[in-house]
């Protein structure tokens, strides 16, 4: 085989036609033109994009969450509600397939949650975010993170803590999982314990620190902490006043709200039954109910003060005028009116003593329904009461065009209309005044409160006398209370049901306030359907008034007004006034 | 001329060092104020932990409970009372009434 030097190879010999070498010099520039093309596009056209897309690599904005307000109560000692951080724990499905029935077995222990419901959970494969649980405490989310489940996740959250429970639930209400307000003072202030939560623009490093603020970043608002009125001391005695009582008559239900007199502020409401504001669980029902506020019912017998009061500021009648009641029967306007026990002639102090009905038709004679309905309108029936409160009830007060001739009579004494226990207390409050009604608060009161002038001071002094004498030896001897002086009414309304006044059902209640000489505190209680056998006011409801005055007083630190000579052991006897 | 060329040189080095020097440290005293900012969250929520915890410790039931049942305390009543107003005795059982006026 001959054998060619490189440059004398044949092949390199053959010339090639011109156009092939112009060809790929073409195709080349053409390839440049295109980069440049390219970049140009990249750099000058479309950058805004790409630099956006450059800056969510390491640009990140992070939200700084703002943290609910605490609920104080008025000594800002006893924290009402308080948010603690917990986590949500939530699970890719599709990742989670990987994770070992003894690490799902360890979830469900440490989550104290059936193993088939982690697992129906798990079996959502076609969704990439699925809760197993929220709230869960952040002890035990730093368990599970720790046992390094493939597809389990974390996420921040707040959890809403209410440390006394059941006793104030009916007050401070609750959130909802999202931290909204949704009953009692955590939806009427929700605006003021919700924050605005901030941001931050950063920018990280390759290890996720966060090493350069972006831009100056907008900080959260934390939610004010909001100090109430209620004193935890008061509000504990009245609760577990009311709770053993409702054992003891084996009552369906039970309110009482104690009310400052000088202030307006609302020291203590309770209701019966209550329910645990911690657990979500237990939300829902009939125990929910704000008895005292958003609950109206007929008062009966504790609205007899006021119209005593309207007649006696009309000079209809004076505190001596004499009337014959009878033998408890009375026959007025087609009806029969009729008292517990006969009276006799009694002057006005005795029919609200003995708190005579046919008394009170009387007394109802010689007013009008006119004069009647504008002072029980001034007196804020059938007006919500501004008490800065979700659902407060308005009651029931019709316009006194429509009243017929008997009703004249029994909204003297109390039926025909319907109030809550809060509008009651606080119509007793121009009573405890003189005779002005100070404007309630469900906050502590900064600044002095405003009140309306319903009665003169000297008809409120001579009610009040009254009052006193009612609850006195002679009157509901049950509400007296060791070394002070206490004056209040007795109530035993019968309830309506389907239309009827029930001769089973009642409502027994008492209303009034303490020490006389200058009083500080108005209680108001009310024991709905009391079945331990006795049922009236004064006898149910009236022993719950003297233990809450006791204590509150004690709590207050209001000097006796009274001798302290022991109070003679009151026993149940014919005359209890309904 | 070049010599002076030489050391504008070298202060533009030392320049540009200290430049990322000191940017290296503004990153590393971020990072620390940072985890400072952390620590204080981490303390307030503790202390609301802790407000929380003694809130439930000192809750009247509680108290009223071990009070009652465990230190067999009575509530006092008003005849075992001495109320005071600016340092008068104003209000209290007889013994002490008659111990004051002497």
């Amino acid at each position: 085989m001959k054998r060619f030097r490189f440059h004398d190879s044949p092949v390199l010999n053959v010339q090639m036609p011109l156009w092939r070498s112009r060809l790929v010099l073409v195709l080349m520039l053409l390839g440049f033109l295109a980069i440049v093309a390219k970049a140009l596009y990249l750099q000058g056209l479309s950058n805004d994009f790409l630099q956006q897309q450059g800056e969510r690599r390491y640009e990140k904005t992070l939200v700084l969450p703002a943290t609910r307000g605490k609920i104080f109560d008025r000594t800002g000692q006893v924290v009402l509600a308080s948010s603690v951080p917990a986590r949500a724990i939530w699970t890719v499905p599709e990742d989670a397939q990987k994770a070992t029935p003894e690490q799902l077995g360890e979830l469900a222990r440490l989550l104290e949650m059936p193993l088939e419901d982690i697992r129906a959970r798990l079996a959502n494969l076609s969704r990439n975010f699925v809760y197993i649980k929220r709230q869960v405490s952040v002890d035990t989310a730093q368990k599970i993170a720790k046992l390094k489940i493939p597809g389990i996740h974390q996420q921040a959250e707040v959890r809403r803590f209410y440390p006394e429970g059941g006793m104030t639930a009916h007050i401070v209400g609750f959130t909802n999982i999202e931290d909204r307000g949704i009953e009692g003072v955590e939806l009427a202030f929700d605006h003021l314990l919700s924050g605005e939560p901030g941001t931050r623009r950063v920018i990280r490093d390759r290890l996720g620190r966060v090493v350069e603020d972006v831009q100056a970043a907008i900080p959260p608002v934390h939610g004010k902490d909001l100090y109430l009125s209620i004193d935890a001391g008061v509000q504990y005695d009245l609760f577990s006043a009311l709770e053993s009582a409702r054992v003891k008559n084996k009552a369906a239900a039970a309110a009482g709200v104690v009310i400052d007199v000088k202030t307006g502020e609302i020291l203590a409401l309770a209701n019966l039954p209550t329910y645990d504001p911690n657990e979500s669980a237990n939300r829902q029902g009939k125990a929910l109910r704000n008895r005292a506020m958003v609950d109206t019912f007929e008062p009966g017998s504790i609205m007899k003060p006021f119209t005593v009061a309207l007649a006696l500021d009309l000079g209809r009648v004076r505190p001596d005028t004499k009337f014959d009641t009878g033998n408890g029967k009375y026959r007025y306007q087609g009806a029969v009116i009729s008292d517990v026990s006969r009276n006799g002639v009694v002057d006005v102090g005795g029919i609200l003593r003995r708190s005579s009905n046919i008394g009170m038709t009387m007394i109802s004679e010689r007013l009008t329904s006119q004069e009647m309905w504008t002072k029980f309108t001034e007196l804020g029936f059938g007006r919500a009461p501004n008490a800065n409160f979700p659902g407060v009830a308005e009651g029931r007060l019709r316009p006194w065009e429509r009243w017929r001739p008997i009703e004249r009579a029994t909204m003297a004494y109390g039926y025909g209309l319907s109030a809550s226990l809060l509008q009651v207390a606080h119509a007793y409050t121009a009573f405890a005044r003189d005779g002005d009604m100070v404007s309630l608060t469900l906050v502590r009161r900064q600044g002095k409160p405003t009140s309306v002038q319903v009665f003169s001071p000297q008809i409120a002094a001579t009610v009040r006398a009254m009052l006193d004498e009612a609850a006195g030896r002679h009157g509901t001897e049950l509400a007296q209370v060791q070394a002070y002086r206490v004056a209040g009414k007795s109530g035993t309304a019968r309830k309506l049901v389907n239309g009827k006044y029930s001769t089973k059902q009642y409502r027994s209640s008492f209303v009034g306030f303490a020490p006389v000489s200058d009083p500080r505190i108005v209680v108001a209680i009310s024991i709905d359907e009391p079945h331990g056998g006795v049922y009236y006011g004064g006898r149910v409801a009236a022993p719950v008034f003297s233990e809450v005055v006791a204590s509150s007083l004690r709590r207050l630190g209001v000097q006796p007004d009274a001798p302290l000579e022991p109070v003679l052991a009151a026993g149940p006897d014919d005359g209890v006034p309904r | 001329m070049s010599r002076l060329c030489l050391v504008f040189a070298c202060v533009l080095m030392l320049s540009a060092f200290s430049l990322v020097t000191a940017r290296y440290q503004s990153r590393l005293l971020f990072v620390s104020s940072e985890r400072m900012a952390a620590k204080t969250q981490e303390l307030d929520v503790e202390w609301r932990r802790l407000q929380l915890e003694r809130a439930e410790l000192a809750r009247n039931a509680r108290v009223d409970q071990i009070a009652r049942q465990e230190l067999k305390m009575v509530v006092p009543t008003p005849a075992q009372t001495v109320y005071m107003k600016n340092g008068q005795i104003v209000s209290g059982p007889a013994a002490v009434m008659q111990g004051g006026e002497q």
